[in-house]
């Protein structure tokens, strides 16, 4: 009995971990502009990532994997979002026609 | 600065009264061998007369309206409808014969396949008392197979190399590119970043040392810590600038590093293949499977191997992104 709870909740887990990667899919090829295609992209990166990963941590039950799957999280959740800044940064002081797409600062001073 | 030249000075009137040194002066690059040896003269640029270009011109363009005419043009036709039907039949024929070759292969997991051999057989039975490696892959692929895997680091170092030689840029070059290139937007000096890598660095490393000391113990080894090893020094790079990473990894410490790691594992390797080879006694201890220290020549080699993958991603990167070290 407590395998099949244990086998249910993972792969629920795992399921919704997937339906957000097809969401993000969805919406890389859906948008057309770098910063809305770096939202979609980066929820999966999070999100979907760090469900798909939990369902695999209660597949293996609580041991040294375990941990080692958390770590994962972790680190996933530091490197995707910083990545994600640093290409915005790029595309903010690099596109001189940034007005055209999206709210600026100078915009909303006036 | 002053002092520096004159000392400069001092060495270079020493190295010519040597005659010894001038082999010495040409290989550091004091000296050209052909200065006042050979004329020099510098290569005058082709220009073509304006006549000469006009025809051109027409003739290309009269040759690209005779090719792109489709109407007329009879062997473009044809071509073109035999370039379709036989790229059809190549693809399909190719299918086929990957399928029919598929076809043939033997069952999965079958004892009478034929990589069932004595090889690997020897390698699962004997590999742990042989080499004393727990995992078997490392014990199979540092030693009964060391000498492929130190052809395989030779590789990277040549692949370095011959990067090195295409793309470092001279010093002088080099300092002109920090004043005015075309790099300013990029993003430098990132908060976000460099608190993140703060962090992540050190970990990152520290995870690097892990697989490559655990190689014998678990999966991981030398090729796939330096890797990570490699990318945590790549990300220090991008977060906190190449001025700040030749404190401690310039050119000097890299050079040192590579050449010593390959030198270290060639010796260590050879003295493993002449005593394998002649049947004489093997005097590395193979120590207590499973424990840190054990697995004789495998330890040292991944060491080595390590470093080298290290240093060669590292130097990729840096060489692609800056010209230099």
């Amino acid at each position: 009995m407590a395998e099949w709870i244990r086998f249910i909740a993972g792969s629920v887990f795992l399921l919704i971990g997937l339906f957000i990667f097809c969401v993000q899919l969805f919406g890389v090829f859906r948008y057309k502009y770098v910063l809305n295609r770096m939202h979609a992209a980066a929820m999966g990166d999070t999100l979907g990532i760090s469900f798909s990963l939990v369902g695999l941590m209660i597949f293996s039950g609580f041991n040294f994997v375990t941990l080692k799957f958390a770590l994962v999280i972790l680190f996933l959740w530091c490197a995707s979002p910083v990545s994600s800044h640093l290409i915005a940064r790029l595309e903010v002081t690099t596109n001189e026609k940034l007005e055209e797409y999206c709210k600026t600062e100078k915009e909303t001073d006036k | 600065m002053n002092r520096r030249e004159k000392e400069k000075r001092k060495e270079k009137s020493e190295k010519e009264e040597k005659k010894s040194s001038r082999f010495e002066s040409w290989l550091d690059g004091d000296r050209d061998i052909y200065d006042g040896n050979m004329e020099l003269r510098p290569q005058k640029e082709y220009e073509p007369s304006p006549y000469l270009l006009r025809r051109q011109e027409n003739e290309r363009k009269k040759m690209e309206e005779r090719v792109n005419d489709v109407a007329r043009n009879k062997e473009y036709r044809v071509f073109k409808r035999a370039y379709r039907v036989l790229a059809v039949v190549f693809c399909l024929s190719f299918i086929a014969l990957l399928v029919l070759a598929v076809s043939w292969l033997p069952p999965v997991g079958q004892a009478g396949n034929p990589d069932n051999n004595e090889v690997s057989a020897r390698y699962i039975e004997e590999g742990l008392q042989e080499t004393g490696s727990v995992n078997i892959v490392t014990g199979m692929i540092l030693t009964y197979r060391a000498f492929d895997t130190f052809g395989e680091t030779n590789v990277l170092f040549i692949a370095t190399c011959c990067v090195m030689v295409m793309l470092m840029l001279d010093e002088a070059v080099l300092k002109k590119q920090e004043t005015d290139n075309d790099r300013k937007y990029e993003p430098k000096n990132d908060a976000i970043l460099q608190g993140m890598a703060f962090i992540l660095c050190p970990v990152i490393f520290i995870f690097g040392i892990y697989v490559i000391l655990g190689g014998h113990l678990g999966p991981g080894g030398g090729f796939s810590g330096g890797a990570v090893i490699g990318a945590g020094l790549i990300l220090y790079v991008i977060a906190f600038g190449f001025k700040k990473t030749q404190r401690f990894f310039n050119e000097a410490v890299y050079k040192t590093a590579k050449i010593t790691s390959l030198v270290m594992y060639g010796l260590i390797g050879s003295y493993f293949y002449i005593t394998g080879a002649n049947g004489i006694e093997n005097h590395i201890p193979l120590g207590l499977p499973g424990h840190i220290l054990s697995g004789g020549i495998i330890l040292p080699i991944n060491i080595c191997v390590g470093i080298e993958v290290a240093c060669t991603m590292y130097a990729f990167y840096a060489l692609f992104r800056r010209g230099g070290l």
